[in-house]
């Protein structure tokens, strides 16, 4: 690979980091730079070399440009964008209409087990929703979308068919 | 040569024409979109100066045209040459939006055609980049001929080379079976569609008001429709994808996939895998980090990821060989096979099979999903495409029960007798007819109806049958199963059967090609 520097973006919840690659292994907090080495090998998987202490990073997804990545016990999902696709995104963004509101349906016929969430609910993607018992299994119904639960129209014990309206939230 | 002559300075301004063609206002143009040009998609794609242009300078025909005009141009809309992928060779035609929209005339057709036919020849992969707005109406019935022999060309290929379509911009109308004909269809978010009928046609035929990315944006395909295997964001994650999933595959049916040299950081003892499926068979847990765990660090590739995703689809690799990978997810629907996972795996069979691909099944299935709406649509026929693929396969076919293999689903799912050549399972499979509380229902229905307590008879029925017969100790005492393994030494276990393999040879029956219940 010829050594030429590439910026790029990573965008986590709207936040825009810039960033130069091949890294700078450098990093400033306050005045300070410290050195920071990211590190790959058998034994110890991938992990964050800081001031000889090693910080284990656990890659939980990597598609193509979106990661979700563990570290220090919190999950980080973020994409990697260019210059180009930055702008383009940007452009989408502006030319996407207004949010609406999520609507969770039942995925298959059965009965619900137990609601997790109540209405007025702040809830992230990915957290369970409700527990769905369908074909002799219990499944977490989880979140697609951060937002608000507005309003759950089941309660535990209650059998549904296939496409019923579960829960609503509205995307923040 | 005299550099300054005549005809030397007349080749040279022709280049330059060519180059003129694409003004920087056009480029501009495509740039606002979110897109980018093709020759700027090829350059993404293709190894630094590999790419070599075919008919470059061909124009447009325009003897006969009556109606409309067909502005003179070099190149008629369409890119066409071969180049390298990480030192591969490739042919690749790439419709150029900026030039009469892309759109599809007699000679940009024959162009596409002479690629396909060399590709074809050299044994070579074939890559659609399409961004067109379909037939030239100026030139009539001469651009539909122009489709019907592209479509021929990519059947005649079909299972010779991987052919694969990679939709930047608009496919619509008859310009959809190209695509859908390939192996694998790359989208781009919001910036392409693909439809037969777009939505001015659905407003006049059944007055209905729907979006173009409502009716075919890459979303609805890789959520719905199951026709676009991969969507990413913009085109430059699309090409780097497509750059990926080029390095599993191989050249053509002859040739062996390309073997990944490097590190890769998974033992081959792995413990971690004794954690991941719960004793308990209601609860769910995720297959893919099974996945994850037997396959090399990083290097399972999904594919089909939002479709029918109660089955796990994708490519992976064991010691830098590449694999398919077929695995039920229970915690998708809680595994089941239903009409689409069906056809999803059973297309996916299929490639492997034509490509010398190996194949992996991790089962854990439930069974096939009961219902009306399941059973009216034909999941009869739907699930019998699965058996037919899993049977007619004859790369090396290895299974590993995990947890549930009950009836029906049992025999689909790489079953031995359907032509597995291993078969292991897990100390936690749950090998029978059907689960324990359907055939306690039925076996006992008499004495369960004429008991005082028949919750505490049911529960304690259950029990014995789990002991008895829901386990892999019974299939495997009777062959059923190759050999129940330790879940850490999986990996292992896979490495060496999968090596033992390498070899296979089963010699199909003489037939012009069966029977496949579509």
């Amino acid at each position: 690979m010829a050594k030429q520097k590439k910026k790029l973006y990573a965008l986590l919840e709207n936040k825009k980091y810039g960033f130069n690659l091949p890294l700078t292994e450098t990093i400033k907090i306050g005045k300070r730079e410290y050195k920071i080495i990211l590190k790959e090998d058998e034994k110890y998987g991938t992990y964050i070399l800081w001031k000889n202490r090693r910080y284990p990073v656990e890659i939980s997804l990597s598609r193509q440009n979106k990661f979700d990545i563990l570290f220090n016990y919190v999950c980080y999902s973020f994409t990697i964008e260019t210059p180009f696709s930055l702008k383009r995104k940007q452009y989408l963004d502006k030319t996407k209409g207004p949010v609406e509101n999520e609507v969770i349906k039942a995925p298959m016929p059965g009965k619900v087990i137990e609601v997790l969430v109540r209405e007025g609910d702040n809830i992230n993607r990915g957290e369970p929703l409700l527990i769905l018992e369908a074909m002799k299994m219990q499944n977490e119904i989880n979140s697609p979308v951060n937002g608000i639960v507005t309003s759950v129209n089941v309660g535990s014990e209650t059998s549904v068919i296939k496409d019923d309206i579960l829960l609503e939230i509205r995307i923040i | 040569m005299d550099i300054d002559g005549k005809y030397y300075r007349s080749f040279k301004d022709r280049i330059k024409q060519l180059e003129d063609q694409h003004s920087k206002e056009k480029v501009d143009k495509q740039h606002a979109k979110g897109k980018l040009t093709a020759r700027e998609r090829i350059d993404l794609l293709l190894d630094k100066d590999s790419f070599e242009e075919i008919d470059a300078f061909v124009v447009p025909e325009t003897q006969g045209i009556e109606f409309g005009k067909v502005e003179k141009h070099y190149g008629d809309g369409v890119i066409t040459g071969h180049g390298k992928i990480n030192g591969r060779m490739v042919f690749i035609y790439a419709q150029d939006f900026t030039i009469m929209g892309g759109s599809l005339g007699i000679v940009h057709a024959n162009k596409i055609v002479k690629t396909q036919e060399m590709a074809l020849k050299m044994g070579a992969p074939i890559i659609a980049l399409i961004d067109s707005g379909g037939a030239r109406i100026q030139e009539g019935i001469a651009s539909l001929s122009g489709y019907a022999s592209i479509f021929y060309n990519i059947i005649r290929s079909s299972g010779i080379i991987p052919q694969i379509a990679v939709i930047m911009g608009p496919a619509a109308g008859g310009a959809v079976y190209s695509p859908a004909l390939m192996d694998f269809v790359f989208m781009t978010s919001f910036t392409s569609y693909m439809f037969l009928t777009g939505p001015n046609v659905v407003k006049e035929v059944l007055n209905e008001d729907v979006s173009f990315e409502d009716l075919g944006g890459a979303e609805v395909h890789a959520k719905k429709s199951g026709v676009a295997h991969f969507i990413y964001d913009d085109e430059e994650n699309t090409i780097l994808g497509l750059k990926k999933f080029f390095s599993y595959i191989p050249s053509n049916n002859v040739e062996n996939p390309p073997k990944i040299e490097g590190t890769n950081y998974t033992p081959d003892i792995n413990p971690k895998l004794l954690d991941i499926v719960p004793d308990d068979s209601n609860k769910a847990y995720d297959v893919k980090e099974v996945i994850n765990n037997v396959v090399d660090k990083g290097s399972f590739f999904e594919i089909s990821e939002l479709f029918a995703q109660s089955l796990i689809t994708g490519f992976g690799r064991l010691e830098g060989r590449t694999i398919g990978i077929i695995a039920n997810q229970p915690k998708v629907l809680a595994g089941v096979l239903d009409i689409n996972s069906s056809v999803k795996g059973a297309r996916f069979i299929r490639f492997c099979d034509c490509f010398n691909i190996p194949i992996l099944t991790f089962e854990d299935v439930p069974g096939f999903l009961p219902g009306i709406d399941q059973e009216h649509s034909g999941i009869i026929k739907h699930g019998a495409k699965l058996l037919y693929a899993y049977s007619e396969s004859n790369v090396p076919k290895i299974t590993v029960i995990l947890r549930k293999s009950y009836g029906g689903a049992y025999i689909v799912m790489n079953s031995k007798n359907l032509g597995g050549d291993y078969n292991f399972a897990w100390p936690t499979a749950e090998i029978a007819v059907m689960g324990p509380e359907g055939a306690v229902a039925i076996l006992y229905r008499k004495e369960l109806a004429e008991s005082d307590d028949p919750k505490k008879l049911k529960a304690k029925l259950v029990k014995k049958y789990r002991e008895k017969i829901a386990n892999p100790f019974v299939a495997d005492e009777k062959g059923f199963i190759d050999e129940v393994i330790d879940p850490a030494e999986t990996r292992k276990k896979l490495i060496t059967a999968f090596e033992v393999l390498s070899n296979k040879w089963v010699e199909a029956p003489s037939r012009k090609h069966g029977n496949i219940p579509l």
